[in-house]
């Protein structure tokens, strides 16, 4: 796959002297052709920023960025084949929606005829043929959604940046409005460049993931590798539910580290390389709430008290107390032939070899 | 329920009185007015005894040649200072609003808002001054001194529509128009514009009316022959006030209001 966006050992900061701001702290990155590409991070962490400085609307203080091969930096939006989502749509208020899509083309001075032919084909795309002379003011927060994103794609751009685009919706047209998104990404071939702070929608829509925080950004990888191996406390807890556990090194062989569970028993884990723990010390480790499992009293690895239990639809969290007085959530999946525990109720707990990780805090 | 709390909340036109100093103030604003308005068709020469319906004050104002000069010199200048004072108070509004923060910004806007906190009268002084000296070393004596008068006095009041139209436009908007290839120049031209067009109508429109009213300003420059109509309605009146003067305030009145009642139909249509 060839390489659309790379950027090396880019940083931005706003101000001067002691007083500056570093938004974006050395950060290299390749996004491939044709990749769905999502910038995940909670707000402040730098992926607008890192988003503006793609576009054009930002410079960065350091460091080069190319796409399609060719440095970009210092030349403005309007010289780079990318377009954008804004999170605000930004729709021209007083232009119908035809022409609103038609703008990017009239500006590049496109014939007519060609203008009205690609108007009418992202009208159908996004199904907006009946909203064509619309005011933007007369259409749906959805549809002003769709309108904006015919209007990004029209002028079929190598890259397509995404502002944090459903964050204005309604949880059910949130749903729609992604697999519409993954369905227009898979169509046009085109790379999107996708901001969110909600990793539900990063995980669900994109081929790889960077986790940002604080200007940096902490991981990058597929969803599943991002969701199943966190590498730091910080990704695990912003990605999914986390049972965050601290427990005792009581032994130390080839990675793997032999830890005392609550109640006694052990079980091993494998260390990243970034940690190098004593025999005696304690680590954060973490299971995912649905990676473990329920057994009767005394049995399992674990041993929990029923505090309370929340009904979710689909599923139960059972909030659970471990021997050691530390809390455990456990996702168990809804059966009408299985009633959940009432609080009170002793269980074990069990989970699969390497559902139990040791993180870096 | 709903009802019980909406009544105890604190309502300003529960408190006693409340109603009495409404009306006496629409009457103080109005009456007076409409006393003008009602005097301007009395067949008679009196301000207070009425003599019956004619329009016999229309007629000698329109058959009067001198109002009907002075008439024309106002809408001209008016409209003449109301477009220099709007094309000068949009690049002002575009220069203080489209671009980053820079220093000396809220003494350049207290700068550009001036004339609203001079007073008027200090003003017309100043410019009396002014303009008699200039007159002595060039000579000239045209309307010049009018027109730059009354467009340096209007600038303020059409910049606050100007500008406060700027502020409400989403900065997202030009940088869209940038992402989907505009030049700056075509920003401007296609988005900022249009969407301006409200805010500078309504800010030509006050302009308008305020070098159309202006009083002081215009005695303190005009030359000798450059009456508008409220410096020669001021003249007459210090000779006898006939009902012909009821009948040009009325027609001026007339015209103030249609101005006014254009200008809230085109801001709030073409605001959204």
């Amino acid at each position: 796959m060839s390489q659309e966006i790379e950027i090396t050992g880019l940083n931005k900061s706003f101000g001067q002297g002691a007083a500056a701001f570093h938004a974006l702290s050395a950060i290299d990155l390749t996004i491939a052709t044709g990749e769905f590409f999502t910038l995940l991070g909670p707000s402040g962490c730098g992926k607008t920023t890192l988003l503006r400085i793609i576009a054009g609307f930002e410079e960065p203080s350091t460091g080069a960025l190319r796409i399609n091969g060719k440095e970009v930096t210092g030349l403005g939006p309007d010289k780079r084949p990318i377009n954008t989502v804004f999170q605000s749509y930004a729709l021209f208020p007083h232009m119908s929606v035809a022409q609103n899509i038609g703008f990017g083309l009239k500006m590049l001075r496109k014939p007519k005829s060609e203008i009205k032919a690609t108007v009418a084909e992202m009208l159908q795309l996004v199904r907006m043929e009946a909203m064509a002379d619309r005011l933007p003011s007369e259409i749906s927060g959805g549809q002003q959604q769709r309108v904006a994103l015919a209007r990004a794609l029209a002028p079929r751009p190598r890259v397509l940046l995404l502002d944090e685009p459903l964050s204005a919706l309604d949880l059910k047209l949130r749903k729609e409005m992604q697999s519409e998104l993954k369905r227009l990404q898979t169509e046009t071939g085109i790379t999107f460049v996708f901001v969110t702070h909600d990793q539900e929608e990063a995980l669900t829509m994109s081929d790889r993931i960077a986790v940002m925080s604080a200007g940096e950004i902490l991981q990058l990888g597929p969803p599943q590798e991002i969701y199943n191996a966190p590498v730091n406390r910080f990704v695990a807890d912003f990605i999914g539910d986390t049972n965050f556990l601290s427990l005792r090194v009581k032994a130390i062989k080839a990675g793997e580290a032999v830890l005392e569970l609550p109640g006694g028993k052990q079980a091993s884990a494998r260390l990243p390389a970034s940690i190098s723990p004593s025999v005696g010390s304690r680590v954060t480790a973490v299971i995912r709430p649905e990676q473990a499992e329920p057994t009767p009293a005394g049995q399992g690895e674990m041993q929990a008290i029923v505090e309370s239990a929340t009904f979710f639809g689909t599923d139960t969290h059972l909030h659970l107390l471990l021997d050691d007085a530390q809390g455990f959530v456990l996702r168990r999946q809804n059966r009408p032939d299985q009633p959940s525990p009432a609080p009170g109720t002793n269980l074990g707990l069990t989970f699969a070899p390497g559902a139990l990780r040791v993180l870096e805090d | 329920m709903g009802c019980a709390v909406a009544k105890a909340r604190f309502s300003i036109n529960r408190l006693p009185g409340f109603g009495l100093i409404a009306v006496a103030t629409f009457v103080m604003l109005y009456l007076p007015i409409i006393i003008l308005v009602v005097f301007s068709f009395n067949a008679g020469v009196s301000q207070s005894h009425w003599d019956g319906f004619s329009l016999r004050w229309y007629q000698a104002a329109f058959n009067n040649s001198q109002v009907r000069d002075v008439s024309l010199r106002s809408l001209w200048l008016a409209v003449t200072a109301a477009s220099f004072a709007t094309i000068l108070a949009t690049l002002a509004a575009l220069g203080t609003t489209r671009v980053g923060r820079f220093p000396g910004q809220t003494m350049i806007y207290a700068l550009i808002n001036q004339p609203l906190m001079v007073p008027e009268i200090v003003t017309g002084i100043a410019l009396l001054i002014f303009v008699a000296a200039i007159k002595v070393q060039t000579g000239y004596t045209g309307m010049g001194y009018l027109v730059a008068a009354h467009t340096a006095f209007c600038i303020p009041f059409a910049y606050l529509p100007i500008r406060a139209r700027l502020e409400t436009l989403d900065h997202a908007l030009e940088a869209a128009a940038a992402d989907l290839y505009a030049s700056p120049i075509q920003a401007f031209r296609y988005i900022t514009l249009p969407l301006m067009v409200p805010g500078i109508l309504a800010g030509f429109m006050l302009g308008f009316v305020i070098s159309l009213d202006t009083v002081v300003i215009t005695e303190f420059v005009k030359s000798a022959g450059q009456d508008t109509l409220p410096t020669y309605m001021l003249g007459q009146l210090r000779r006898a006030v006939t009902p012909e003067m009821n009948a040009i305030a009325t027609l001026f009145l007339a015209l103030s209001l249609m101005i006014v009642t254009a200008f809230f139909f085109i801001t709030r249509t073409r605001g959204r």
